[in-house]
């Protein structure tokens, strides 16, 4: 499903030169749930970030379902991000001026929806995480385990296959952290969502199938 | 997605509201320039009712107001009239009240049909009409023998027709003007021609109900003239006006005496209407362009700050023509609300009445031009920020802080 072959991307400025990920190779199957560990600045979130094609790699190739996308254009990426990827951020990233449920409408605004569906899909999606009774909020009114639900509800409500987490349980507390990991467990085991997910916490890669471990950009595991 | 950028705008009130009343007190500044220009544009396209041409005017200085003369005076004006048309130079003279493009005016009020009508009026000699070549459309002009009527002949112009008697024969009609405080009531008045629309303070002045007064130099009643308008052979050099003077003053010694091509007194009224509108203009232009650049630095901070959003959308499907149409679309809803805001305001302005010589056309067209001018400035100040945000790579603007 998720195909990295050879993967470097280094970042240039005038003077310095730096490799965040050097030569990785790594295949994601379907229904496939694996966690990226390693140390602060080893390149996890630029390897998410790549399989997102939130990025492009300065060398190597990276294939969705078969397809490499280093040929897509602009349109396309944007398309195979709607319509095949969710993605989920430590930071939550939600719009704090739009309410729970208009935040959650977002990805499916770049689809051909009417305004009713696109308010059903969200509705259900909230629900899905058990925010059915917050859907009015704006996310300032919301805990964090809250607004990581509504991340995590925005990040499947466009049915993607593929789910991106990085760090999604690193600015919660223990208990909200594992709400936010039995979410994703179930999401993985009930809709056979493909999951890859960024975590310093090695408790929560032990609940995960795979444990991909980096250092200095290498993949050591 | 427009429900949704309009709840985007409505939630971020405190920024859009700023924008708002930026694009709405430009749009109020560029409405007021765009309809006063297009109204002395509409104006000047329209016909004068009077041809300048080698006419000068030989304005007399009595030191006396108009209702102190002496029949005397009466006698001296219709004296100096004759001496003027007797110069071979001269194609023709009138003594007049007013001139074209002068400053001030007579001004009348009276009830015609039970409706109150205000008009600008003229004592004239029938001369005037060959002077300024006033073009008759119904009726006479007035003619030898006018002035022994035991009634005043007037010449309408078709403004006041209108005005005054609808789609009724104004040829016959009478017209009764209450005399001013302290002067003699003038003999009643009948209308004998009507003459096309007369805009006496030129080109750039709107329509006007005007009215001709025959004056009769023989009436010792009647005030002297303070004007005698003279249409000149062509090729008479400006050395002329020395000698015009010259026989005036022989004439009337006790009076000053003044002499200006009326194509002098049009270029000062043309100064006069047209300076307000180019430093409007101007002001407005560097307004603008003021606003302009404050526009595209608020977007520019504003996008700045949603930086990590637009990341965001990017990661969730947006392509890059998607962000810079929703900044776009954004910038047009924010500007649709101000210029709503601002087309409420001056919509009050017919409604109520409150400017009656614009035209629906004019004032439409006022409209129409700051809508434009709004609409494409805003339209203009969103391309480069929202190109530039939309420029940045997905990854790097959720990274932003």
């Amino acid at each position: 499903m998720i195909h990295l072959q050879e993967v470097s991307k280094l970042y240039r400025t005038d003077r310095v030169e730096t490799t965040a990920l050097d030569n990785i190779n790594l295949d994601v199957g379907k229904g496939e749930f694996i966690s990226v560990m390693g140390p602060s600045g080893c390149g996890k979130s630029t390897l998410l970030n790549l399989i997102g094609l939130l990025d492009e790699p300065t060398s190597g190739k990276v294939a969705l379902d078969g397809k490499a996308i280093d040929r897509y254009g602009d349109r396309d990426l944007a398309r195979v991000r709607n319509e095949r990827l969710g993605f989920i951020f430590q930071q939550f990233h939600l719009v704090s001026d739009l309410s729970v449920v208009d935040n959650v409408e977002i990805p499916l605004l770049y689809r051909k929806m009417s305004n009713k569906e696109r308010r059903r899909a969200a509705l259900a999606a909230l629900d899905r995480v058990g925010l059915s009774s917050r859907t009015r909020h704006f996310p300032t009114q919301l805990s964090g385990g809250q607004q990581q639900r509504v991340a995590i509800a925005r990040a499947i409500v466009g049915r993607p296959g593929i789910l991106l987490a990085d760090e999604p349980t690193g600015n919660l507390d223990s208990q909200m952290g594992d709400e936010i990991m039995s979410i994703l467990e179930d999401l993985n085991a009930n809709e056979k969502t493909t999951i890859v997910m960024v975590t310093h916490d090695p408790r929560m890669a032990e609940k995960t199938h795979r444990v991909v471990r980096l250092f200095d950009g290498r993949q050591v595991q | 997605m427009i429900r949704h950028l309009f709840k985007l705008v409505w939630n971020r009130k405190r920024t859009s509201a700023l924008l708002i009343l930026e694009i709405f007190f430009s749009f109020l500044v560029v409405f007021v320039v765009a309809t006063l220009g297009m109204y002395c544009w509409d104006n000047y396209k329209r016909p004068l009712g009077f041809s300048i041409k080698n006419v000068w005017q030989l304005r007399i200085e009595t030191k006396k107001s108009d209702d102190q003369h002496t029949p005397e005076e009466s006698a001296t004006f219709a004296r100096l009239l004759k001496e003027v048309k007797s110069f071979d130079a001269i194609e023709s003279a009138a003594g007049a009240m007013g001139a074209p493009y002068e400053f001030g005016q007579y001004q009348s009020g009276m009830t015609i049909h039970h409706h109150d009508v205000t008009m600008e009026f003229n004592e004239v000699t029938p001369e005037l009409k060959d002077v300024l070549g006033l073009r008759l459309v119904a009726g006479r002009w007035f003619q030898e023998g006018d002035e022994k009527l035991s009634w005043l002949p007037v010449v309408i112009d078709r403004d006041l027709a209108r005005d005054a008697f609808g789609g009724q024969e104004a040829i016959g009609q009478r017209l009764d003007e209450p005399a001013p405080d302290g002067m003699k009531p003038k003999p009643g008045m009948r209308v004998i021609g009507v003459v096309d629309d007369f805009r006496r303070a030129g080109e750039l002045s709107g329509p006007g109900n005007y009215r001709f007064d025959l004056k009769r130099l023989g009436n010792p009643d009647d005030r002297p003239g303070r004007i005698i308008l003279v249409k000149v052979r062509s090729g008479t050099p400006a050395s002329f006006e020395e000698t015009l003077m010259a026989r005036a003053q022989g004439v009337a010694p006790e009076w000053s005496f003044e002499v200006k091509p009326l194509t002098q007194l049009r270029e000062s009224a043309f100064r006069l209407r047209l300076t307000p509108l180019i430093v409007g203009g101007i002001v407005a232009f560097f307004l603008l362009l003021m606003v302009g650049l404050g526009l595209i630095g608020v977007l520019w901070q504003n996008l700045l700050q949603r930086t990590r959003e637009i990341g965001l959308r990017r990661a969730t499907g947006a392509s890059r023509a998607e962000v810079h149409r929703q900044v776009v679309m954004e910038q047009i809803l924010l500007t649709t609300l101000g210029v709503f805001l601002g087309t409420v305001l001056v919509a009050q302005i017919p409604i109520l009445d409150l400017i009656g010589f614009v035209s629906g056309r004019v004032f439409a067209g006022g409209l129409l031009v700051a809508m434009v001018s709004i609409y494409l400035l805003s339209i203009l100040c969103a391309l480069y920020p929202s190109a530039m945000a939309a420029r940045v790579q997905p990854a790097d603007a959720l990274r932003y802080e």
